[in-house]
């Protein structure tokens, strides 16, 4: 679990050395070595596809269905057996709990379900990859899996081939391990190694923790135990012994993974191992009992009492089982202990909060992330502008009359907008591009064109700050001064600003796609309606001398900041605050009211 | 045959374009349909208990509700085509 790639490079290139270096003395071992390097390349095809094709849909299985913990283990199971990479599951469980979408308490409960899930891996290859010859679907899968993308390009049908090649490549890899094993029996016979009694169980957990640790992959290991029990080279008993190894070898790579990871992921992968090592225990202590109860459960089931591969299918997720019935009850104390042991760091308003490498991993994740931290950089940005407008955040979120509103002032001093930007937005926003040019590289088109609205969108929020800043220095002047012409239309902008950012606030907790569209087109119609030069308030003002001069240019830029501000934060909307999985996502470029069409609109208006 | 061809011909055969479409096609359909629903419910207000300003607002909604399901239905028979 939690294995990076960048650890499984070097693995396969040694395995694929070693392999060579064998070919001539011992071709049987080299066939082994090979097969396992299969094995290994076929499993991060099979992830990358995962990837590709599901990381959207995982998401959301993650994070509707894991607000208890029976549910959190049940999600966990399901989803690591589905897509048959526990590593997988938890990348997006951490960058979840970086984004605050799931509990500390349901992403410990997804990661014992996910243990448990990992354990298929053993099944599928005890029934499938040994009954029947599985290499000689290998071919037709790798090449449906090469000729698919010529035909679709989406990146979900890219996903698919992956995983068929990845498939194609693990039943290549079991087939030549088979093989290998066959031939080695003609030669060596390692079953003479058998150990007996505890001696035997505790060498032989040491040698699958070394295995794991080494190949780095608790699911490689299980698939050269299951291989080499099938062909006689090793004993049930050491078999049994050799997966439980297996199994706490898997958590010292993750805590060496984690090493590099934030706060979460050593939380992650300290609960992981706390519960591998208890379940290793308890297997290690009660491993002739467990061995009945395989017997036992077995014969009910319809195994064989000699197929012993099923048999250690079975025994692995029995202790699985059994590990995640003895810790489940102490989740809640677990969680508060690795609360204490990694403490999070105190959050500023002007620090990202949701931008972690870990998010990295997926480019669903990633995005998830942009989102999520845009968003954080909008509500400082509200903050920032309802000030520069003179009014007080809780009553735009209300539903007082706007009149009112604008009639409750939040100071009557002026507050310095470059303060404020400074603290609360720049630092968030550097973060954010930084975090998106790494992103960025090797995403699919879809995520990399969803991703630079997302910096447009920014851009634009950082846009209607300045734009705020250079309203403010009239607005103060004039809503205080004698001319009540002028203050009726400084006052008239900041009703209309003040609209705009309760209409974006229904918007952003609004799930409703016909309420989201209407307040988009309203915002954009109002925009155009409100702008002073074009409804000829201005003239008209000027004609009949009710401001001067001077009043008049102010007037006519702050009415063009104005009108600048509502585009960017309209435009910044339509972005942000469509879901990104939403029908309106895919509909809005062509059912929202264009800006032609909002200003036809208020012509009609005019005219009528 | 050029390859290109090749897989423009195995993609229409197969009807693989059509894949995007009919999800489109469907997001339009229940879009639609809520803002029909809307529709109703705006006509069935009362305009004389209206204030004018209310009465503005009202009006100003009907008429992007009508834009709106005048491009959906439109972008509907696009698709159909």
């Amino acid at each position: 679990m939690l294995i990076s790639s960048i650890y499984k490079i070097p693995i396969v290139i040694l395995l694929l050395s070693g392999s060579l270096f064998f070919l001539g003395l011992y071709p049987d071992i080299s066939t082994i070595i090979g097969g396992v390097a299969l094995f290994l390349i076929g499993m991060e095809y099979m992830e990358g596809g995962f990837k590709a094709f599901s990381g959207s849909f995982l998401e959301k299985i993650l994070e509707k269905f894991t607000n208890t913990t029976p549910k959190a283990i049940s999600t966990g199971f399901f989803t690591t057996a589905l897509v048959q990479s526990s590593s997988l599951v938890s990348i997006i469980i951490i960058s979840f709990l970086s984004a605050e979408l799931i509990s500390l308490t349901s992403a410990v409960g997804v990661i014992f379900g996910s243990n448990i899930g990992t354990t298929t891996t053993a099944w599928l290859v005890s029934l499938f990859g040994l009954k029947i010859k599985i290499s000689i679907y290998a071919m037709p899968m790798i090449i449906v899996g090469i000729f698919i993308p010529m035909f679709l390009k989406e990146s979900s049908w890219k996903g698919i081939a992956s995983i068929l090649i990845g498939l194609g490549i693990i039943f290549l890899g079991i087939g030549y391990m088979k093989e290998g094993f066959e031939i080695l029996k003609e030669g060596i016979d390692l079953a003479q190694y058998a150990m007996s009694g505890y001696a035997g169980i505790f060498t032989y957990v040491l040698v699958g923790i070394i295995a794991t640790i080494v190949i780095q992959s608790s699911s490689a290991t299980m698939a050269i135990i299951i291989t080499a029990l099938a062909t006689g080279q090793i004993e049930y008993t050491n078999a049994l012994a050799l997966a439980i190894g297996a199994n706490l070898g898997t958590t010292v790579t993750a805590v060496l993974a984690a090493l590099k990871s934030n706060e979460n992921g050593k939380r992650l992968a300290v609960a992981h191992f706390i519960f591998n090592m208890t379940t290793g225990i308890i297997a290690i202590v009660f491993i002739y009992q467990l061995a009945e109860l395989v017997d036992y459960i077995a014969m009910i089931i319809g195994i064989g009492i000699k197929n012993y591969t099923l048999k250690l299918a079975l025994f692995h997720t029995i202790f699985n089982v059994i590990g995640v019935i003895v810790v489940s009850p102490f989740i809640g104390t677990l969680v508060a202990f690795l609360n204490k042991l990694f403490v999070s760091k105190k959050q500023s308003k002007g620090k990202s909060k949701y931008l972690d490498d870990s998010a990295l991993g997926l480019p669903s994740t990633a995005l998830s992330a942009v989102i999520m931290e845009t968003k954080h950089l909008y509500e400082n940005a509200f903050g920032i502008i309802a000030r520069g407008l003179n009014l007080k955040k809780k009553n735009i979120l209300s539903s007082m009359d706007l009149d009112d509103v604008v009639a409750d002032l939040y100071t009557s001093d002026t507050i310095d907008i470059d303060d404020f930007y400074n603290y609360w937005i720049k630092g968030i926003y550097g973060e954010i591009i930084d975090f998106s040019t790494k992103a960025q590289i090797n995403m699919a088109p879809e995520y990399a064109e969803e991703l630079y609205k997302l910096k447009l969108a920014n851009r634009d929020i950082v846009e209607a700050i300045k734009g705020t800043k250079h309203l403010q220095k009239n607005l103060l002047k004039y809503t205080s001064g004698r001319n009540r012409y002028i203050k009726e239309q400084y006052d008239d902008i900041r009703k209309s600003l003040a609209k705009l950012l309760r209409n974006i606030h229904t918007i952003s907790t609004s799930n409703e796609e016909d309420v989201i569209i209407l307040l988009l087109s309203k915002s954009k119609i109002h925009a155009e309606r409100d702008d002073i030069i074009a409804n000829g308030t201005l003239d008209r003002l000027i004609r009949k001398g009710l401001i001067n001069n001077q009043m008049a240019t102010s007037l006519m830029n702050d009415s063009d900041y104005a009108y600048r501000i509502s585009q960017n934060l309209i435009a910044m909307a339509e972005v942000l605050f469509i879901d990104i999985d939403s029908d309106l996502k895919k509909l809005h470029v062509d059912m929202g009211i264009s800006d032609e069409e909002a200003k036809s609109i208020v012509q009609k208006k005019d005219h009528s | 045959m050029s390859i290109k061809k090749f897989i423009e011909s195995v993609k229409a055969s197969l009807n693989l374009n059509k894949f995007e479409q009919k999800g489109k096609k469907k997001a339009i359909k229940r879009l639609l349909q809520k803002l029909e629903s809307r529709k109703e419910i705006l006509a069935k207000i009362h305009k004389k208990k209206l204030k004018k300003k209310d009465l503005k607002e009202l009006r100003e909604e009907q008429e992007i509700v009508d834009l709106q399901i005048k491009k959906g239905k439109k972008l509907l028979d696009e698709l159909d085509g």
